[in-house]
């Protein structure tokens, strides 16, 4: 039987702004994870800005949030972070 | 009208740039690619051209430079030589697959080590699996005419493909020549403003180039391996309308040279074919018959057009003027290119791989000799005697001074 593709539409261009696509979850792939600690972050959205993922949320009570479905643990938001406030965990310290 | 210029093969693909009124050009110096960069930095600071002139901190940031701009809807330009190309190489297939028609010129120069300035076309033969169309030009003329007729088929919206407007460094880029630049009127009759169907915009913003799932990899890769197959016919098309436009005409895939009666034939691409067809000249004073095919295009390859022509001919013999170290049949890219072409052709010829003229040597007109004498002795053994040539090194012959008697046999006339 031959094998069932998915259609892509040209150049598999998308329409955005697009931040959820369960075709493209790759949380696995992280070995550290980036934990926000909330009375540091000045939430000055640096990381919201850096991450090449798309993987930091912002809400107006809830500060920085990470989205880890996609979440590739490059580390980038926590380099950026001009206060210190993201540490980066290691994946085996979380129990889910 | 028309203009006779007399400039390289980079203020001629300079002077094609301007009459397509490209927006955006990166840049990164890189010998013999550079001297386009200054030509086009000159004509922008003193008016005579309009464009976007951005510099990468290097090959990789300039060819992104590019992509970024033709994803946003500008006819972008960018150009690189030798080691430039491979530093360079993540970029090529991205910019293929997000169907950014983006045009670079390859001033072609032997990769490194060591540093050695010259042409070769290894290079550009390296990117030759990326979805990139692109082909060698003889001289200024054609370096100028190709840039044109490759805006306006990788644009075309059923192609949307980058190119490459390749040229042997030094003896196209920078040897000073006899050319016309068209007229603008003619330029915007034969080439359209850009104008893509998708592009960044805030207006209505789309994603290009997202991370996708393996099971929508294959359905990608199949529209540019049938797209690759449409440029063939579009080629045609293109070629024939821009003879009719600017009185040029060239044949779409291959040209033939003296191929009228020859049992033999050189098929080669790019500016050797100049010395070629005068040592052809000698040759059949001499009672050779020979001629050469020059191909006109890498990629895609001309395989329908050479499996028409080469069999009128008992032996080809492939000039390769590049390296596939350890490559089948002991040929270069080229020649096993031909050979993959032909491997069904019924009634196809004996053929022969050459490599010369690597590191930036002329392939002199005692190599062409050479070259034509193995080919003869070839065609009266019927079959192959050598496989893979390079000349002045390995040839069957043996030792210097035979071969240097099978030249001077060859070329009573000069």
């Amino acid at each position: 039987m031959a094998k069932v593709y998915k259609q892509v539409p040209f150049a598999a261009i998308v329409p955005s702004p697009q931040t959820e696509n369960e075709g493209m979850v790759t949380g696995n792939w992280r070995f550290l994870r980036p934990v926000v600690d909330k009375g540091q972050c000045t939430e000055c959205k640096t990381c919201y800005i850096y991450c090449p993922d798309a993987c930091v949320n912002w809400a107006k009570d809830d500060g920085i949030s990470f989205n880890l479905k996609y979440c590739k643990g490059c580390g980038i938001c926590s380099n950026v972070c001009p206060v210190g406030a993201i540490a980066r965990v290691p994946e085996l310290d979380f129990d889910e | 009208m028309p203009i006779k210029k007399r400039g390289t093969g980079l203020t001629a693909v300079a002077d094609a740039w301007q009459l397509a009124d490209i927006d955006v050009s990166a840049s990164y110096p890189i010998r013999p690619y550079t001297a386009v960069m200054a030509e086009l930095a000159k004509r922008i600071a003193n008016g005579t051209m309009k464009c976007e002139m951005v510099h990468g901190e290097g090959e990789h940031a300039q060819f992104s430079i590019a992509h970024g701009a033709s994803m946003a809807g500008a006819r972008a330009t960018t150009g690189t030589s030798g080691v430039g190309v491979t530093y360079a190489f993540e970029t090529y297939s991205p910019i293929a697959g997000s169907r950014c028609p983006i045009q670079a010129l390859i001033g072609d120069r032997t990769l490194d080590p060591p540093g050695d300035f010259g042409s070769e076309h290894t290079d550009c033969l390296t990117l030759r699996d990326n979805g990139w169309i692109y082909g060698w030009a003889q001289d200024a003329q054609e370096a100028l005419d190709n840039s044109l007729m490759y805006f306006r088929i990788g644009e075309d919206p059923e192609i949307m493909l980058p190119q490459i407007v390749a040229m042997d460094g030094y003896f196209v880029t920078h040897i000073a020549q006899d050319y016309e630049m068209p007229d603008q009127e003619q330029v915007d009759k034969f080439l359209p403003k850009f104008n893509p169907k998708f592009r960044l915009d805030v207006n209505n913003p789309v994603i290009m180039g997202p991370q996708i799932e393996p099971e929508m990899g294959p359905p990608l890769e199949w529209d540019r391996h049938v797209v690759m197959n449409k440029v063939k016919g579009k080629i045609v098309e293109v070629t024939e309308e821009f003879g009719k436009i600017f009185g040029r005409k060239y044949a779409p895939f291959v040209e033939e040279y003296m191929t009228e009666d020859a049992d033999m034939v050189y098929v080669l691409q790019g500016a050797h074919a100049v010395t070629c067809r005068s040592a052809i000249k000698y040759l059949r004073e001499a009672g050779y018959k020979i001629g050469m095919c020059r191909i006109r295009w890498f990629r895609p390859f001309p395989d329908e057009a050479l499996a028409q022509i080469l069999p009128k001919f008992k032996v080809a013999g492939v000039v390769d003027t590049g390296t596939s170290y350890g490559a089948p049949c002991g040929g270069g890219v080229l020649s096993t290119e031909v050979k993959a072409a032909m491997s069904e052709v019924p009634g196809k010829p004996i053929i022969q791989s050459f490599t010369s003229g690597l590191g930036g040597e002329t392939i002199t007109h005692e190599e062409f000799f050479a070259m034509a004498e193995m080919m003869k002795q070839t065609l009266a053994a019927g079959k192959i005697i050598q496989s893979g040539t390079w000349v002045n090194f390995n040839d069957y012959h043996e030792g210097a001074s035979q071969i240097n008697a099978a030249k001077t046999e060859a070329a009573p006339s000069k």
